[in-house]
């Protein structure tokens, strides 16, 4: 009796699991029909989180129920890391969705394995390009780095820079002001020594500071060409500026905890120069007592430079061409200035266009948010790193010869001739 | 039905009972191995397409002069050196004491259980606090002993230990489960036997329960040493995604999954892991070799 149950059991579950198999087949394959009178699907996959997610479902719910040709649907793959990992895994088995959010900085590689789609003829032709206006509106650095081999290849979306926090109460105590330039910082930093407390406050790796006083002191670490400029006179001299503030103990970095937040609202230091996207845990982590603000970065050598991180959105080559057109109406859409000021304030990144920063009511914002106006007063110094092919190896190499510098005490020069070998075999392997 | 002869309807029906292990097995296991085996030979591959142009022996030679595949080797060593004799003789250890107490032993057992049914992550996040070189506990403690603030997870030198001192407390709940088995299946009269020939309990332990136990010792300690072979998720969590400071903690399959997604070179992390296969296999035959001799059933 007890053993015929078990079979029945089993017969169960294996004819379960059938039906739903051909549940799934029979799905897939209705979707691709499409019939004319529903809208296409145009799946969108993001690694956005949490309030971020949510953020992105309204503006989703807003695009579909603007139109009724299209519509997407979004699927969170978890965090950036677990993002990537899967487009590589839908690459192998052609399943790829029709658009993805993806650091640009992937953009060579996909597009050298024939993964995306060229937006020229969405972005620059046909009926639904953008006006010329329109792109002189966008920042001019997220369109360049959208750029690779002179077409574009991806539309900028969650975009974050790095700017300074202060704490206001150690400067008011020690009769500091606000810095202009680098060398304040580290004057201010001499200051405080003698207080315990540092001057700067970085996160694990300094690298995107490094890149941006690279640029200052005279060169970007890998120009667009590519080429590596990593022991060339003004990136010794950004990265020395930074380790002789770390060994003459007037800058910390975050090591364990990976953000100086924490110890920043500790009153550990005075500044901390981090992600504008930070900007929301700080709020939640600082105590109320504490009087902290955000300004752009100091000047360094007389010039302005801050890096922009975050993720742009590309197109698959494998959607069908009714997919794409939709996929680019939506990109459209998310860069339009009423959706990226909806999109800037509900979740702290940064607006895409100039014309969006402009409006009474995105201004209002900025005089309510007073933390989140630094990002957007520096984006007309913002710069993004070059991409490359072997760009995510070179990332790779780099944080590690940072990380030689900051836990093995590998000398600058030494750490960075080295990361320049390894740099220029990239380059040529990949050529 | 034991004495049956083969034939060939009762050999389809035995096969019939295996397919669904089979299937899985081959599917999930078999097939990738043999794969990457192949793999580990491409040296032009177009992954996407799945053409591959070039085949060769340059993956190995690669691997063979490649710095941080040496220093990935030496860590692993070193971790599976460190974690397995001491996991043994701690959960050995704490199954004898648990097999002595009746008191609350159950929420022992459970207690000392939990760790294993718990999530790396979880895990890792935990002693992350624990081994803070700010406000961690780990060096709160140590400071009654006048020890000075250790940098656990920012410095080379500490960085490996800490991952070793997590991993035998992750791997000791289930050790001590099988140990206790293993201890309760040894006959109650070898003991009698024993203190009548007048041996005192250090000898009991030496000449009854040591040897008696061997098939289970030898069981933890394969499964041990195979287990931390592989080592990769405590140090992806302990570490913040990193492969610790100045690469102290950079395992095999820590190498082998940067090699794979972060780098994309797709021959020299198959490479790596045929290398990590024939590690294991080797050491794993010496066990065998050894329990030959020394494991008494």
């Amino acid at each position: 009796m007890k053993k015929r149950s078990w079979q029945r059991a089993l017969l169960t579950v294996a004819s379960l699991g059938l039906a739903l198999t051909l549940a799934a087949c029979g799905n897939s394959s209705g979707d691709s029909k499409a019939k004319s009178d529903e809208p296409v699907k145009i799946s969108f996959w993001n690694g956005m989180n949490g309030p971020y997610q949510k953020a992105l479902k309204k503006i989703i719910n807003d695009f579909n129920s603007s139109q009724s040709k299209y519509k997407v649907v979004s699927t969170a793959q978890g965090d950036y890391t677990a993002l990537q990992q899967k487009i590589m895994a839908a690459a192998k088995s052609n399943s790829l969705p029709v658009i993805s959010q993806t650091t640009y900085t992937t953009v060579p590689d996909y597009s050298k394995n024939n993964l995306i789609e060229p937006l020229d003829n969405y972005m620059l032709k046909g009926s639904n390009k953008l006006s010329s206006a329109d792109l002189k509106d966008i920042y001019p650095s997220f369109l360049s780095s959208s750029k690779y081999q002179g077409k574009y290849y991806s539309v900028p979306f969650s975009k974050s820079v790095r700017v300074l926090y202060y704490n206001q109460d150690i400067l008011d105590k020690y009769n500091l002001k606000k810095p202009t330039t680098w060398e304040d910082i580290a004057k201010d930093g001499e200051v405080l020594k003698a207080h315990g407390i540092y001057g700067m406050g970085f996160d694990k790796s300094w690298d995107m500071e490094f890149e941006g006083l690279a640029r200052q002191a005279g060169n970007p670490l890998i120009t667009k060409a590519p080429k590596a400029n990593l022991d060339a006179a003004p990136t010794l001299e950004a990265a020395n500026f930074i380790m002789d503030m770390i060994k003459n103990k007037t800058a910390k970095t975050a090591g364990e905890d990976f953000y100086w937040t924490q110890a920043f609202t500790q009153g550990k230091s005075a500044f901390y120069a981090g992600s504008s996207a930070g900007v929301t845990q700080m709020v939640a982590q600082a105590p109320k007592s504490l009087h902290w603000g955000t300004m752009p970065l100091p000047s360094y050598n007389g010039k302005k430079a801050t890096e922009i991180a975050g993720n742009d959105i590309v197109m698959f080559k494998s959607a069908s061409a009714e997919q794409k057109k939709g996929a680019w109406a939506f990109m459209k859409y998310l860069m339009s200035a009423k959706e990226t000021a909806k999109w800037a304030k509900s979740t702290g990144y940064v607006p895409l266009r100039k014309s969006a920063t402009e409006t009474t009511d995105f201004k209002k914002y900025l005089t309510d948010n007073p933390y989140n106006k630094a990002a957007v007063d520096s984006l007309d110094d913002g710069f993004q790193s070059n991409a490359f092919l072997g760009f995510s190896e070179y990332r790779t190499k780099l944080l590690e010869t940072v990380d030689a510098m900051l836990t093995k005490n590998e000398p600058v020069k030494k750490a960075l001739t080295s990361l320049q070998t390894t740099t220029e075999k990239i380059i040529k392997d990949n050529k | 039905m034991l004495n049956e002869k083969p034939t060939l309807k009762s050999t389809g029906k035995a096969l019939l009972y295996l397919l669904p292990m089979l299937i899985i097995t081959i599917t999930f296991n078999i097939y990738p191995i043999l794969k990457s085996f192949i793999m580990s030979f491409y040296t032009k591959y177009d992954f996407f397409r799945d053409i591959v142009s070039q085949y060769g022996f340059d993956n190995f030679k690669f691997l063979f002069s490649d710095p941080d595949f040496h220093i990935a080797v030496k860590n692993t060593l070193i971790f599976v050196i460190g974690v397995v004799p001491l996991t043994v003789i701690i959960s050995l250890a704490i199954a004898l004491l648990l097999n002595r107490i009746t008191w609350l032993s159950g929420l022992f057992r459970t207690v000392y259980f939990l760790p294993f049914v718990t999530s790396t992550v979880a895990i890792a996040q935990v002693w992350h606090w624990i081994y803070n070189g700010d406000y961690g506990l780990l060096n709160y403690f140590l400071s009654f002993f006048g020890v000075n603030a250790i940098s656990w997870l920012e410095s080379p030198h500490y960085a490996m230990l800490a991952l070793i001192i997590m991993s035998v407390w992750k791997n000791l709940g289930f050790n001590i489960v099988l140990f206790l088995v293993g201890l309760n299946n040894i006959n109650e009269r070898y003991y009698q036997a024993a203190k009548i020939d007048g041996a005192n309990t250090w000898h009991q332990f030496t000449n009854v329960t040591v040897p008696l136990l061997s098939p289970i010792t030898f069981l933890v300690s394969v499964n041990g040493v195979i287990g931390s072979f592989k080592v990769f998720d405590e140090i992806f969590a302990l570490f913040n995604g990193t492969p610790g400071p100045s690469k102290s903690a950079l395992t095999i399959v820590y190498y082998l999954y940067q090699k794979f997604y972060t780098e994309w070179k797709y021959g020299i992390a198959a490479a790596s892991g045929v290398v990590l296969f024939f590690m294991i296999l080797l050491v794993t035959v010496f066990q065998l070799w050894y329990s030959k001799r020394h494991v008494h059933y």
